[in-house]
């Protein structure tokens, strides 16, 4: 039986980690990580809600 | 063909750039960087020599918005030309590599040295970084380990260059931006949400023709782009001065293209070379739509509010005028240099509108395409 993990994850936006457990050649099981937060809902809190497409559209 | 050994022109010629095209690209260039004209010749033997320089292009707290603006960029004849003027060793979003090999190939750019990073998006600090791992390890980490054999830093974005969006208030993960950490390289800031891709290639075209980064200013962005305030280039101009401002969206001021101030433009406070350079192929920006600026190209935008009236000084004509001074006889130092700021000046507003133009020139389909040109 053998772990694998892949981090980086390439060609997509974001940031994203694939680990996969694999026994006699096939996936038993996996995960899947991002690995990379703002927490832009706490930045959206208490902001003039004009304000909420600027700040969502970058996420 | 070897990439570190290879001419950018040879490069450049093999991917089907013609002679002309390669100085057509100098000379615009020569124009962003608001240089005399004659810059373009110099730029374009640099250039024709020069090997191309590797850069690691470090994602962390982004959006990717700053790699699309990169990857849009399509003048002159350019996609290419941008991604071709640098050898683009590790860019997450871009690159087939991925895992321990994409790993693998920053680390050979590194322990080489002399490249470029650059940055995109800022960096988490709170909880010992863990906001942002790539590899498992953290991006202070991972930015310390990728500057620390290179010969430049440049920050693209304003989350990279003044923390942005993450860093907004409350600012949940501690994200501070790139020269925050980064203290013993020359870093450079061309912020923007997200940043022109114009200003990035007159930059690294600048620091190959003259081995260093361009004059900045206080907050480390590039002059020849962030020199001006937005508000004194825009085409709204005159109804500001006019006190004729659109009141709200959609009523008859908005709608005959009047002065966006008073629904929250942030034009008066903010330095950019938007009204110049433009987007999307030069065809617009913000205020030519009908929304005001925004001012992302200044630090803590965010807390400015979108709508919020920007609080700027207002000045009338003076109750008296000084009288004409007569020619200098001898220049002092001060005067001197007050000469230097206004030829400056002159050449900056010179070089945009040369940028302008040549640009212009730029679409084949116009006036009946390039092969007509050819012939003559």
């Amino acid at each position: 039986m053998a772990k694998i993990a892949i981090d980086p994850i390439t060609r997509i936006e974001g940031h994203l980690r694939i680990e996969v457990q694999v026994d006699g050649g096939a996936v038993t099981d996996a995960w899947s990580s991002s690995t990379m937060f703002r927490g832009i809902e706490l930045i959206l809190k208490g902001r003039d809600p004009r304000e909420a497409w600027a700040l969502t559209q970058r996420i | 063909m070897n990439r570190f050994t290879e001419g950018l022109e040879s490069h450049l010629a093999r991917q089907g750039m013609s002679r002309r095209e390669f100085l057509k690209f100098s000379a615009l260039m020569a124009a962003a960087l608001a240089l005399p004209k004659r810059y373009a010749t110099q730029i374009a033997e640099s250039l024709a020599a020069v090997k191309r320089p590797p850069v690691i292009w470090l994602e962390f707290q982004d959006c990717a918005g700053c790699s699309e603006s990169f990857l849009r960029a399509s003048r002159p004849t350019a996609a290419e030309v941008v991604l071709d003027v640098l050898s683009v060793d590790y860019h997450e979003t871009i690159m087939a590599a991925s895992g321990n090999l994409a790993e693998e190939a920053k680390k050979q750019t590194i322990d080489a040295g002399g490249h470029l990073v650059i940055v995109e998006g800022s960096i988490p600090t709170a909880e010992d970084g863990i906001y942002c791992c790539i590899g498992g390890r953290t991006a202070v980490d991972i930015l310390n380990e990728a500057v620390s054999s290179a010969a430049a830093v440049i920050a693209v974005g304003s989350c990279a260059a003044f923390g942005g969006i993450p860093k907004a208030a409350p600012n949940p993960t501690g994200a501070v931006s790139t020269l925050d950490l980064v203290k013993d390289k020359p870093v450079l800031n061309l912020p923007g949400c997200p940043y022109n891709v114009v200003n990035l290639t007159a930059t690294v075209v600048h620091f190959l023709t003259f081995g260093e980064l361009p004059a900045m200013d206080q907050l480390n962005r590039p002059l020849f782009a962030y020199g001006a305030r937005i508000h004194d280039n825009c085409e709204r101009r005159g109804h500001f001065d006019a006190g004729e401002f659109a009141l709200q969206w959609g009523d008859e001021g908005h709608r005959k293209g009047w002065c966006l101030y008073r629904l929250g433009c942030k034009g008066p406070v903010a330095f950019h070379n938007c009204p110049s350079v433009r987007w999307n192929d030069g065809a617009n920006w913000p205020v030519g739509s009908g929304h005001g600026c925004i001012g992302c190209s200044e630090p803590d935008f965010w807390e400015m509010g979108l709508y919020n009236v920007a609080d700027i000084q207002k000045f009338g004509a003076p109750s008296t005028f000084a009288p004409v001074v007569g020619p200098v006889q001898t220049i002092a130092p001060p005067t001197a240099a007050l000469i230097g700021g206004l030829t400056g000046l002159a050449i900056g507003a010179a070089g945009t509108a040369a940028y302008m133009q040549l640009s212009k020139k730029d679409h084949p389909d116009e006036s009946g395409g390039n092969n007509s040109e050819e012939k003559k």
